[in-house]
């Protein structure tokens, strides 16, 4: 009996051990972490790194692990914090402006000729205060409309194109409501997927263009958020009552509503996780406004994210060698052909459509999402936008409850963007 | 006798100084991870973080900005009034199904089984289920009976829809704790009862409550306690673009909110300061009103 218990005792000391052995690289390779949010793009990233393994440096070994978005933050700025950042990570921009300014972000505006091979938006996605680079960009996105065909044809209303303005959006939901008994365009309470591109088809703005004060001020952009707010007061928009409970999403791949706004990023996936869906739905250009106080109506809200590494890394030299080889065009065309997300790397863009040639059915990917990026606006951010941010949610919240009035409401969001901005640019 | 005692508290001194011994473990973690976070909170409320741990000394501010908040005491109120919703009819509940589970029934460890198991479940994962429970298109609840509320979304019932998640999340837990104090009570008090032809409730009454005050009385702090700082439950069940967020909001929401979703840390660790005292307020109170009702002369 004794005996059964001392190897008991000796086996569970060596299972406990085990994980130890792990944290030597007894394979004589220098292996890095590459910390990333979204599941969906998981292979396409891990593909990348072990294409530079074999390609570019056999003796360095990279694992992707994928954080969800709402954990990534609070991880990664601890993360900071305790200069125990991952070696490799994704950076958004909501979120650089923060981090560069704190100096946790590698400089890395002299591993690559961005200007050739780079937008000015991807470039200035990847920007500090400073004007130097942390970030390597790493894709581009717009939104744009995804629509039920089936519930278009029940109501006998051509398909959305190029052609429509808000005014066809509401006639068209009008009709597939009293058709189908479904919801037609589904706004909710959203910034990037929502209001924002109404705001900048409209000539107004959430930023001015020096980025210093907000634009909620303006007669455009007020124009824009409360026509945007006011379309839940018709039948065929749910309320955001009910968006609380059931994402747009949800109840446009349950059959229960025709339209809705969606991120190009999104798209492979939604391919992929409903395949009963397949060849049911298309997407198209976002529509205009019908009387922009400026402009031509056109505008949908670009943003791009970028492959960063930390300042003070202990494999710091290695990261940025990662790095050269993500801004490069083999990796770039890796992340296109994976269909993780369109390659910020200009004239790559084509290879995220390959991605989608596997479905029975394509989607109008071309017209839709490549065409937009002509007219695309970068998408919204300053230095305060951590401060404000969840602010300006709160306040559009309470719009939308109905405990505060619209005017009133913006005029809040433009005190706040306002004080917050001001605040922070007279502390540096 | 001066002498002797002091020659005696040599010997006590060792033993004294081997307990010390065995407790530090404890002693050090309890330190490292409970006091020394709590004195730094202290500190952190009365700073503004600047970003990545650097923090800039600011006095009260923080306070001040506090309350002058109205979202500040409109969620203080929601925390006093989940307490509310939830510590008396749980406890109730509770010592209803301990004196079921303690009568003489069949299949009593099943029983006790079921009731336990809420406690067991992630309660992430048993909100998520509830949420579907809810929901006003294709939940089961407005099936049943034929309504149409908005449980999770509409001001006026959100609150109620989290008071019953939690209430039924801790039944089990409540109640096993309750019917060790039951079972504690001596059958010969029954008995002298029955012999004097004493009524079921006057049993109860007489016996029954006065007999399991203690473990009543040490249930209610924790409940209480837990209560006020509720945080899980509200934050799985109502998202930041809910429009019913403000009526449900609790302290411990908001310094989430504050904390990691705005980044102002100092006024986070102000909110859970103020919470620690409203704690602490709410059980001075329990311990002066013990002595009403409490009956420890067992």
């Amino acid at each position: 009996m004794k005996r059964v218990t001392r190897m008991l005792a000796l086996l569970l000391a060596a299972v406990m051990l085990l994980p130890l052995a792990g944290c030597g690289s007894s394979d004589g390779k220098t292996h890095l972490t590459f910390q990333i949010w979204d599941v969906g793009q998981r292979d396409g990233m891990q593909a990348m790194c072990d294409a530079y393994t074999a390609n570019v440096n056999p003796d360095v070994v990279i694992e992707v692990q994928v954080t969800s978005w709402s954990e990534y933050w609070t991880k990664l700025e601890a993360a900071a914090e305790s200069n125990t950042l991952p070696d490799l990570f994704w950076m958004h921009t909501d979120q650089i402006l923060y981090y560069s300014e704190f100096g946790m972000l590698a400089d890395v505006t002299d591993l690559f000729p961005y200007a050739e091979h780079y937008s000015d938006i991807s470039i200035s996605n990847a920007q500090g205060s400073d004007g130097r680079m942390y970030g390597v960009p790493k894709d581009k996105d717009n939104i744009c409309l995804i629509y039920n065909k089936e519930m278009f044809d029940a109501a006998g209303v051509a398909y959305p194109d190029d052609t429509w303005t808000w005014d066809d959006l509401e006639s068209a939901s009008q009709a597939i409501y009293d058709a189908t008994g479904n919801y037609g365009y589904m706004a909710y309470n959203d910034e990037q997927l929502g209001y924002h591109n109404f705001v900048y088809q409209n000539g107004g703005c959430i930023l001015t263009e020096d980025k210093t004060k907000g634009g909620f001020d303006l007669p455009a952009t007020r124009e824009a958020v409360k026509y945007y707010v006011n379309l839940q007061s018709y039948d065929w928009c749910p309320s955001q009552a009910y968006f609380a409970e059931t994402t747009p999403g949800t109840a446009f791949f349950s059959g229960k509503g025709a339209m809705f706004l969606e991120g190009s990023w999104n798209l492979l996936a939604q391919m992929t996780n409903y395949p009963d869906m397949v060849g049911k739905w298309d997407v198209a250009v976002l529509p205009a406004a019908p009387n922009p106080v400026s402009g031509d109506g056109r505008a949908t809200i670009s943003n791009g994210l970028t492959y960063a590494t930390g300042a003070h890394g202990k494999n710091l030299e290695l990261a940025l060698d990662v790095l050269t080889y993500f801004a490069g065009e083999e990796a770039q065309r890796i992340q296109g052909e994976s269909g993780a997300a369109i390659p910020a790397y200009e004239g790559l863009e084509e290879t995220w459509i390959s991605a989608f040639d596997k479905f029975d059915y394509q989607l109008d990917l071309e017209n839709a999402i490549m065409s937009q990026f002509d007219y695309c606006v970068q998408y919204v951010n300053n230095s305060a936008r951590p401060k404000w941010k969840s602010g300006v949610v709160d306040i559009m919240t309470s719009i939308y409850n109905g405990s505060v009035d619209i005017e009133t409401g913006l005029d809040n969001i433009q005190n706040l963007i306002n004080t917050e901005t001001a605040k922070k640019l007279a502390d540096s | 006798m001066g002498k002797k005692a002091v020659r005696l508290s040599a010997a006590a001194r060792r033993e004294e100084n081997w307990g010390y011994l065995m407790i530090a473990p404890t002693i050090i973690g309890l330190i490292v991870l409970n006091l020394w976070p709590f004195v730094q909170t202290i500190y952190t409320s009365f700073c503004e973080h600047l970003g990545f741990g650097n923090y800039k000394f600011i006095g009260i501010g923080n306070y001040v900005e506090m309350f002058q908040n109205p979202e500040v005491w409109r969620a203080t109120w929601n925390t006093i009034l989940f307490c509310i919703l939830t510590v008396p009819v749980g406890l109730f509940l509770s010592l209803l199904v301990a004196m079921m589970l303690n009568a003489k029934i069949k299949g009593k460890g099943l029983f006790r089984t079921i009731f336990f198991l809420p406690m067991v479940c992630a309660p992430a994962a048993v909100t998520m289920v509830w949420r579907w429970i809810f929901n006003s298109d294709y939940g089961i609840l407005n099936q049943i009976f034929g309504t149409n509320i908005n449980w999770i979304t509409d001001s006026k019932f959100v609150m109620i829809a989290c008071a019953i998640v939690a209430i039924w999340s801790n039944i089990g837990y409540d109640a096993v704790l309750l019917l060790a104090g039951l079972q504690n009570i001596s059958k010969s008090y029954y008995e002298a009862a029955e012999i004097d032809g004493t009524s079921k409730v006057n049993q109860f009454l007489q016996i029954t409550l006065p007999m399991v005050s203690p473990t009543l009385f040490v249930v209610m702090i924790m409940r209480l306690m837990s209560s006020v700082k509720v945080y899980d439950l509200i934050y799985m069940m109502v998202e930041d673009t809910n429009p019913a967020l403000t009526s449900v909001q609790s302290l411990m929401y908001l310094f989430y909110r504050e904390t990691f979703v705005a980044g102002s840390r100092g006024s986070g660790a102000a909110i859970v300061v103020w919470t620690v005292v409203l704690i602490g307020i709410i059980t001075i109170i329990q311990f002066i009103g013990q002595k009403k009702w409490v009956n420890y002369d067992v």
